[in-house]
């Protein structure tokens, strides 16, 4: 479709084309055919899913090969959208997927939060400031990164439990609740911090010093020159990062399934630990809940790309301004 | 509005020494010009009284004031930069009401002022566009605009006009000029155009690889530079300069360029005396061509290299033994390359420098 519009924006060209846009619109074309053939095996995976939730039996594809008809329901998604799955599920479990739904959103929200505002803080702070351990800190940050997130996981769960069972013993209901989600939403933001870092420092390098001395100048405090002319210049890389972490979060299954699921006993599901209860609980011929469940989890990263997708390749063509 | 000193200010960026020992006064109200090479420590001097960089050593006063610590957002200066500087995110409109934001003006006391110094700067048609939507000139009056908006104390302007096309360019010095006597902004102008110096400032300082050559007016830069460095940059074409040997005749010491021998009066001729060379300089636009010695003048023998017509005027390039000299002439005067002619300059408008300390002679004490 994306394609589609390209070719006909390319045909419609009459008016003499500015040498700076017009290699550009002929690059956006092979790369975006490009990305259409890789991205293949992909797409037809999420549209089985989809097709999947919808129908009867488990769509596979071969169905189409050999005629036969997909039969439409709603059930599934009926039975997930009200938490009726004792019905289905062997075990009897009952789930509320509003709540389950409710609870991934605070992860990633939380994780989104905590790593747009630590990196935004940091980043500004690596690109202008000069402090001792300047270098060896940026140094660190990178190891950081390249350390994998699975091997502190006993680290942190230890610390984790020695927590609950000291500092938070005897405090129950809301005031656990918050601490088990706050801990979660730390430990997973860590993650993704140093290399966020990174990347904000590259987006404040790319401002020119005068233009910050410009707001001093102008009689700004150090904080308001901050708030009212660096942030905004670094809007997109403060979107792009929300976005990113955003999906961290959501998608997260190992921090959410050790800290939220195993440490308060199966308390709080998010939506990949629901998918893998139910995965793990389910007859075959009632999978098309799971895919249902997996709709649901992929439902932010599909709109994420929908949505990114014509800036994306505006921003190619020289459609958007600044 | 008020008078800005520096005491014994220097500058280093690690090994390099931006600005060395600088003591100036930049008197309330006046209009000062920097003069200086490409890399001689001038948006450096400006940053320094801004507040931008922190002098290695000495210290800056406002009045009495002493600001060498003061933040540069108390210090109410305003700073045009030589790249503009201007806040991209904003439109021209806002970028010129940032400083009155700041300063928590009413709102159409804001707009007022807005549009007035638009008016003055002509860009009230582009107010409403975002910077990357202007040509660079458009650029720099907008960032002169701003600068001018918060009637600051004290204005800083790093080579404002470089990007205008030469009829703006006056018609915009003027009112600036006009602007900055009104209002008594205490205004310090960086450039590398010697005729916008020399028109503007009522004071020009001269500075060279971080050390001040020569304060003076604009008449005095010109007339009496202090050394080699200034002779050499002021003007345009800049002084000749011949080397020289002092001779003595009749008991006098005389200067002999080439065949030419001068014999000046008293005072000069016993500061001459203490030197065996000296370096002659004189204007190009003070000497005449001759075919032959003119009276009471000195006439130096020189061939004709080439000649480069402006139009107004020509400029002809001569040979005295290896050292090339550039005199002014009318357009009409056109003379062949190869040719021998004489260069005469009256005495008085002639210069001496020593060729050690490069001083002109008139500035060594006896
Ligand atoms: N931040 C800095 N770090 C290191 N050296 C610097 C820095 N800023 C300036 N310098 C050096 O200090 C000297 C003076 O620089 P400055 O920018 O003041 O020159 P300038 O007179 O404004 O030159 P131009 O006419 O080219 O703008 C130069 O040698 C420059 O390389
Ligand atoms: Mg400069």
């Amino acid at each position: 479709m994306a394609l589609a519009g390209l070719l006909r924006r390319r045909v419609r060209v009459s008016r003499p084309v500015d040498a700076e846009t017009y290699p550009k619109r002929r690059l956006t074309l092979v790369i975006a055919a490009a990305v259409l053939l890789a991205s293949l095996p992909m797409l037809t995976t999420y549209i089985l899913l989809v097709l999947s939730s919808f129908s009867e039996t488990l769509v596979t594809g071969a169905e189409f090969l050999e005629g036969k008809p997909i039969r439409f329901t709603l059930r599934y998604w009926e039975a997930l959208l009200s938490g009726r799955l004792s019905a289905i599920v062997m075990t009897p479990v009952t789930i509320n997927v509003w709540e389950t739904i409710l609870n991934t959103l605070i992860v990633a929200l939380g994780v989104s939060l905590v790593v747009t505002l630590a990196s935004t803080l940091a980043g500004y702070a690596f690109s202008r400031m000069r402090f001792r351990f300047r270098e060896r800190l940026m140094e660190l940050i990178i190891l950081l990164h390249a350390f994998p997130g699975v091997t502190l996981l006993i680290g942190v769960y230890l610390l984790y439990i020695w927590t609950l069972a000291s500092l938070l013993h005897g405090v129950g209901g809301a005031g656990r609740a918050f601490a088990v989600f706050a801990y979660t939403i730390l430990a997973r933001a860590s993650l993704e911090i140093p290399m966020s870092v990174w990347m904000m420092k590259g987006f404040f390098d790319k401002i020119p010093w005068e233009v910050e001395w410009s707001a001093l100048i102008d009689g700004a405090s150090r904080i308001r020159t901050w708030l009212e002319v660096m942030l905004p210049q670094v809007k997109p890389g403060i979107a792009a990062l929300a976005i990113f972490s955003f999906l961290a979060g959501w998608e997260d299954f190992i921090y959410v399934y050790v800290f939220l699921y195993l440490g308060t006993e199966g308390k709080y599901l998010t939506l990949a630990t629901l998918i893998d209860q139910l995965v793990g609980n389910l007859e075959t011929a009632e999978l098309p809940l799971a895919a249902a469940a997996g709709v649901l989890y992929l439902l932010p990263t599909i709109a994420f790309f929908a949505l990114t997708q014509r800036l994306l390749l505006e921003a190619y063509t020289g459609g958007v301004k600044a | 509005m008020v008078e800005v000193r520096l005491e014994s200010v220097s500058k280093r960026f690690g090994r390099v020494v931006a600005l060395h020992e600088v003591t100036l006064t930049f008197e309330d109200g006046s209009f000062t010009a920097i003069l200086g090479p490409s890399g001689s420590g001038k948006t450096t001097l400006l940053y320094l009284i801004a507040g931008i960089y922190k002098p290695s050593s000495g210290r800056i006063y406002f009045g009495d004031r002493d600001v060498t610590n003061m933040p540069p957002n108390k210090r109410n200066v305003g700073l045009v930069f030589q790249n503009y500087a201007l806040y991209p995110h904003m439109t021209v409109y806002d970028n010129i009401a940032f400083p009155l934001r700041l300063k928590k003006l009413p709102r159409d006391e804001i707009d007022r002022r807005v549009r007035e110094v638009a008016k003055l700067l002509h860009i009230e048609e582009l107010l409403e566009r975002y910077p990357s939507q202007l040509s660079g000139g458009q650029q720099q009056r907008v960032a002169m605009a701003r600068a001018l908006v918060k009637q600051p104390d004290v204005l800083l302007l790093d080579e404002p006009l470089s990007n205008l096309d030469a009829l703006l360019r006056i018609k915009i010095r003027a009112e600036l000029k006009r602007l900055q006597k009104d209002l008594g902004i205490t205004t310090i102008y960086v450039t590398h155009d010697q005729s916008e110096a020399l028109a503007l400032a009522d004071r020009i300082v001269v500075i060279d690889r971080g050390r001040i050559q020569q304060v003076g007016t604009p008449d005095e830069v010109y007339a009496r530079p202090r050394n080699l460095f200034v002779a050499g940059f002021i003007g345009s074409p800049p002084a000749n300069l011949i080397p020289a040997k002092i001779v003595a005749r009749s008991g006098s010491a005389c200067v002999a360029i080439g065949d030419t021998v001068y014999c000046p009066d008293k005072p000069l001729s016993e500061k001459l005396a203490r030197f065996q060379e000296v370096i002659v300089a004189f204007r190009p636009e003070h000497a005449t061509l001759g075919e032959e010695p003119a009276e009471n003048m000195v006439s130096i023998e020189a061939e004709v290299y080439t000649v480069e017509t402006l139009g107004k005027e020509n400029i002809v390039t001569l040979l005295v033994g290896a050292t090339p000299v550039k005199v002014v002439v009318e357009p009409s005067v056109r003379p062949q390359p190869g040719s021998k002619l004489f260069i005469n300059v009256e005495p008085e408008k002639l210069m001496f420098f020593d060729p050690e300390t490069e001083l002109n002679i008139e500035y060594i004490e006896v």
